[in-house]
C-alpha cells in the first residue's frame, strides 16, 4: 500500500490497525496537507448494502465541522476497497493516557466537557457513534481532544481487535451491533438499538475509566462483563473524584437509557458546572441510583407516529401535547407535563432531522428551559438553569416568553424572549445560550415599563431575506429591529399610538401585544397593540392603522395564515378593562386582503356568554392543506378550525388556562403536498385614513 | 457533627432521591452550608438561588425553626448539628 495514490493522497507509511482496517499516513497532492487514510479491511468482508452504508454514513460524519471530532474529509472506493480519508490526529489516546489510579479531576473534567461537546453536535446531526471508547479519543499535544471514528461503527462487523474489543455483528446482518463490550450500553446488549443515549452511557464509562483507571464493569470473559454490564452497579468513585464528577458518571450509567441525561449537551454541562464549582472535596453520595425524575411515570403520553399532526399546549399549570393526523378531527391527548409550572412558550424544531420539542417552565424553584426528543415520555432537566443573566445585569430570570427556532440554514440557532425584557441566543443548540447585549444595553432599556403580565420580550421574528435582519417585540417597550443580527438595535414605533403614555406618538414605549410576518413578504409586518391593529410595508420603519371593520381594535394574538401572505387572524377582546370576546361572542377575525378589511368567523364558537380571552402565543396556524387554525382560552377550552377558520370544534375544554398553542408535522409529508409557494395575491395599498376612521367610527368602544 | 439540610420532594431527583442530606464540612454561616450543598448536588443551586445569588423569592429557608429572611438572610450563623429545611413559600394561583 505504501506508494499508492487513492484519490489524490499518497499513502507515506502505516500507522496502526484495527478491527476495521488499517490506518495509513498519507499525503493530500491537492491540497498539499498530511492526512490519514483508513483502508477498510478486505477480510471485513463487507458486503454491497453494508458497503453503501458505510459510505453514506462516512459521507454524514464528514458533514461534523467540530474541534473535537477528528474531520473526514473524503470516502472513496478504490479496487473494491473502501477508504476514508481524514484529518491526521496526532497525540496519545485516553486509553494510553489513564494510568493505574486515573487522571487528575481536573483534566477528566476538562476532556469530559470536549467529549460531550463532539456528541452534542453529532447527535444533534443525527449521528451516533456506536462505539465511544477511551481508545477512540485522542489527546493532541496543546490539550485537545478529538473522539476518532465517528459513525462508522454500525456499518462494521467482524473481526475481534484490542483484545477486550468484541463485536456481535455479523457481516451477514449489518444491523446488528458492533462495538466495544465494556463501553456497552445495557440495551445494546438486550438486542435494541443503539441511540445517542447509548453513547451516553459508553461516556460514562469513559468518564468512570479516566477518573479511576479502571472500567466500571470488569470481568475475565465476556460473559462476566455483560452480565455486571446488565445488572452491577459500578464500584463508586471517592476523593479525589469530586462528588458531582461522581453523581455526572452514575447518571450516565443508569441502566435505563430514560434514566440517563437526554441530550450530550446537559452533561457537558453538568461537567461545566463542577469545573467551574471549584473542585470541593466532600463526602460522596452512597446511593448508587441516578436521578430519574426527568421521566413522567404518572403521565399518559401521547403515542407520536411518523406523520402525525401535533398540537403543543402550554398552560399555566403545565403542558400537554395533542396528537392526531391529518384530517385532525380526533385526538389523543398527552399529559400534564410540569405539574404546577407555568408553561409560557413551548415550539416544535424539525431543523437537522431533529423532533424536539422546547418547553418553558417556571415555578417557585425558578425558570428552565426543557426539552423532549421523544415527543414528552421523556425531558431535559438541566441542572443548570441553561437561560441565566450574567451577574453585572443585576437582574435575575423571571419567565421565558418566546422559544423562536432560527433561520432553517442554521440549525443550531435558537432565540429565547424572556421577562424581564431581554433577548437571548444559543448557536449550539441549546448548550449554551447568551444575553444579547446589544438590545439589553440599549439606553431605551431603563425606560421600558412593565405590562399587565410583566416586562416580557415575547415575539421574536427572523427576516428569512436577510440574515442579519430581525425584529422584536416588548410589552411594554415597542418594537426593535436590528440589521446587524443583534450588534444595534433601533426603535422602530413611528405610526404606533400609545394609549398609557402622555406623548400619543412617542419613539418607544408602545405596549405592543403581537407581531407576525409572513415569510413571502418579509417587509410587511402586521402589528397587535393595546388598542391598535397596525400594518408596516417597510420593515417596521412606519406604521398604519388597519382596524377596518373590527369590533375592537384590542387583542392578543395574531398569526398569518402559511401561505397567503394577505391573510391574517386575531382575536378582538372588548377592552384593556375587560378583556374579553366583545359582547360575549367568541369571534376570530380574518382578512384576507392584508387588513383593508376584517371578517368574522364564528361557525361553531359559542355566541353567547363567552366572555373568552385568547392570550397572544394561544392561537397558532398549521402548515397543511387547508390549513387549520388553533386556539386556546384563558377560561381552558381549546378550539379548531379544519378549513381555515369557516368552521370551528370545540377540542376540549376543562384545561388550565392556555397561554400557548403550537402545531407540529411529525414529518413534513403533508407539508410536501401544499403549495409551497403563496398564492400570487394583489397587494392593497393602504387603507386610506378616511375610510379608516368612517369605517371605525361607529364600532370601536372608547377608551 | 455534621449540618443537615432537609430537601423538598421537588428537589429530590437533583439530590438522589435523598431527603437528607448531611455537611460534613463545619460552615459557619447559611451561605457556607448551602455552597456545600451546591457541591454535592449542583441541580440544586438554581433551584434554590438565583442568578444574582439571592434566594429564590418563594422558597423560605428555616434553621431550626427560624425563617433566615428574619435572622440575615444568607449570613445567618449556623452552628453544628443545626437542621436547615428549604420549602416553598405558601401562595396562591
Amino acid at each position: 500500500m505504501i506508494g499508492q495514490v487513492l484519490g489524490h493522497c499518497r499513502v507515506v507509511a502505516k500507522i496502526g490497525e484495527g478491527g476495521m482496517g488499517v490506518v495509513y499516513r498519507a499525503y493530500d497532492e491537492l491540497l498539499h496537507r498530511d492526512v490519514a487514510v483508513k483502508v477498510v479491511k478486505k477480510d471485513a468482508r463487507l458486503d454491497m448494502s453494508a458497503s453503501q452504508r458505510l459510505l453514506h454514513e462516512a459521507r454524514a460524519s464528514s458533514s461534523l465541522a467540530h474541534p473535537n471530532i477528528c474531520t473526514i474529509y473524503e470516502v472513496g472506493e478504490t479496487d473494491g476497497e473502501l477508504y476514508i480519508v481524514m484529518e491526521l490526529v496526532e497525540g496519545k489516546s485516553l486509553a494510553a493516557m489513564c494510568s493505574a489510579v486515573g487522571l487528575a479531576p481536573e483534566s477528566v473534567l476538562r476532556y469530559g466537557v470536549q467529549i460531550a461537546s463532539a456528541l452534542a453536535r453529532a447527535h444533534d446531526r443525527g449521528i451516533v457513534h456506536r462505539d465511544l471508547k477511551t481508545a477512540n479519543i485522542v489527546l493532541t499535544a496543546d490539550g485537545l481532544v478529538k473522539v476518532l471514528d465517528f459513525g462508522l461503527a454500525k456499518q462494521v462487523g467482524g473481526s475481534t481487535f484490542e483484545g477486550t474489543t468484541r463485536s456481535f455483528a455479523s457481516v451477514e446482518d449489518a444491523s446488528s451491533v458492533s462495538g466495544t463490550l465494556p463501553y456497552m450500553a445495557p440495551e445494546i446488549l438486550r438486542g435494541d438499538a443503539a441511540d445517542y443515549r447509548s453513547d451516553l452511557w459508553a461516556l460514562g464509562v469513559v468518564l468512570y475509566e479516566a477518573a479511576s483507571g479502571r472500567l466500571p464493569f470488569e470481568g475475565r470473559t465476556g460473559f462476566e462483563i455483560s452480565s455486571a454490564i446488565m445488572r452491577e452497579i459500578p464500584k463508586p468513585l471517592g476523593p479525589p473524584v469530586p462528588p458531582g464528577l461522581w453523581a455526572i458518571i452514575q447518571r450516565c450509567l443508569a441502566k435505563e437509557p430514560i434514566q440517563r441525561y437526554q441530550r450530550a449537551g446537559e452533561v457537558q454541562a453538568a461537567l461545566e458546572a463542577v469545573q467551574s464549582g471549584g473542585i470541593v472535596s466532600a463526602t460522596p453520595s452512597a446511593d448508587p441510583g441516578a436521578p430519574t425524575t426527568t421521566i413522567l411515570h404518572s403521565v399518559r403520553h401521547a403515542h407520536v407516529r411518523k406523520g402525525d399532526f401535533l398540537l403543543l399546549l402550554g398552560t399555566t399549570k403545565g403542558a400537554f401535547i395533542l396528537r392526531s393526523n391529518a384530517q385532525r378531527s380526533r385526538w389523543e391527548v398527552g399529559g400534564p407535563y410540569f405539574h404546577g409550572h407555568n408553561v409560557y412558550a413551548m415550539a416544535y424544531d424539525a431543523r437537522g432531522g431533529k423532533h424536539r420539542i422546547w418547553a418553558s417552565t417556571a415555578s417557585y424553584w425558578g425558570t428552565m428551559l426543557r426539552s423532549s426528543d421523544d415527543f414528552g415520555k421523556s425531558w431535559t432537566n438541566p441542572q443548570q438553569a441553561p437561560i441565566r443573566f450574567p451577574s453585572d445585569a443585576g437582574v435575575s430570570l423571571k419567565n421565558i416568553w418566546q422559544i423562536t427556532p432560527g433561520r432553517p440554514e442554521e440549525p443550531d440557532v435558537l432565540y429565547c424572549g424572556v421577562e424581564p425584557a431581554a433577548l437571548f441566543e444559543t448557536r449550539d443548540g441549546g448548550g449554551t445560550w447568551s444575553l444579547v447585549r446589544g438590545l439589553f444595553d440599549h439606553p431605551h432599556r431603563p425606560r421600558w415599563m412593565p405590562g399587565n403580565g410583566g416586562l416580557a420580550l415575547h415575539t421574536v421574528l427572523l427576516d428569512p431575506s436577510d440574515k442579519q435582519r430581525m425584529y422584536v417585540a416588548i410589552s411594554a417597550g415597542g418594537v426593535y429591529r436590528t440589521n446587524d443580527g443583534g450588534i444595534t438595535w433601533t426603535a422602530q414605533n413611528q405610526g404606533i399610538r400609545a394609549t398609557t403614555m402622555p406623548e400619543k406618538y412617542p419613539e418607544f414605549g408602545q405596549c405592543v401585544h403581537k407581531i407576525a410576518m409572513h415569510p413571502a413578504h418579509p417587509e410587511r409586518l402586521f402589528l397587535q397593540s393595546h388598542w391598535g391593529l397596525y400594518r408596516s410595508d417597510d420593515c417596521a420603519e412606519s406604521w398604519f392603522d388597519i382596524a377596518n371593520g373590527v369590533p375592537s381594535d384590542f387583542g392578543f394574538a395574531m398569526v398569518t395564515h402559511p401561505r397567503n401572505p394577505e391573510c391574517v387572524y386575531i382575536v378582538p377582546v372588548e377592552s384593556d378593562v375587560f378583556r374579553c370576546a366583545v359582547d360575549g361572542r367568541l369571534r376570530v377575525y380574518r382578512t384576507r386582503n392584508a387588513g383593508a378589511s376584517w371578517e368574522p368567523l364564528m361557525r361553531g364558537l359559542p355566541q353567547k356568554r363567552a366572555y373568552e380571552t385568547v392570550l397572544r402565543d394561544a392561537m397558532t396556524a398549521d402548515a397543511l392543506d387547508p390549513v387549520g387554525i388553533f386556539f386556546g382560552t384563558r377560561s381552558g377550552q381549546l378550539f379548531g378550525s379544519r378549513d381555515e377558520g369557516r368552521t370551528w370544534q370545540k377540542i376540549l375544554d376543562g384545561l388550565p388556562s392556555v397561554v400557548c398553542v403550537r402545531s407540529a408535522l411529525f414529518e413534513d409529508t403533508f407539508a410536501a403536498s401544499a403549495p409551497s409557494r403563496p398564492r400570487a395575491v394583489p397587494s392593497p395599498s393602504p387603507p386610506s385614513h378616511q375610510s379608516k376612521s368612517r369605517s371605525k367610527s361607529k364600532r370601536r368602544p372608547k377608551r | 457533627m455534621p449540618v443537615t439540610f432537609h430537601i423538598p420532594g421537588a428537589l429530590r431527583e437533583f439530590t438522589v432521591g435523598r431527603s437528607r442530606v448531611e455537611i460534613e464540612q463545619a460552615p459557619k454561616t447559611l451561605a457556607e452550608a448551602l455552597s456545600a450543598l451546591f457541591a454535592l448536588y449542583p441541580g440544586v443551586r438554581d433551584r434554590v438561588v438565583t442568578e444574582q445569588g439571592n434566594v429564590r423569592e418563594h422558597i423560605n429557608i428555616f434553621i431550626g425553626e427560624e425563617n433566615v429572611r428574619y435572622t440575615g438572610g444568607l449570613a445567618s450563623s449556623v452552628s453544628a448539628e443545626c437542621e436547615i429545611s428549604i420549602v416553598p413559600a405558601v401562595s396562591g394561583g
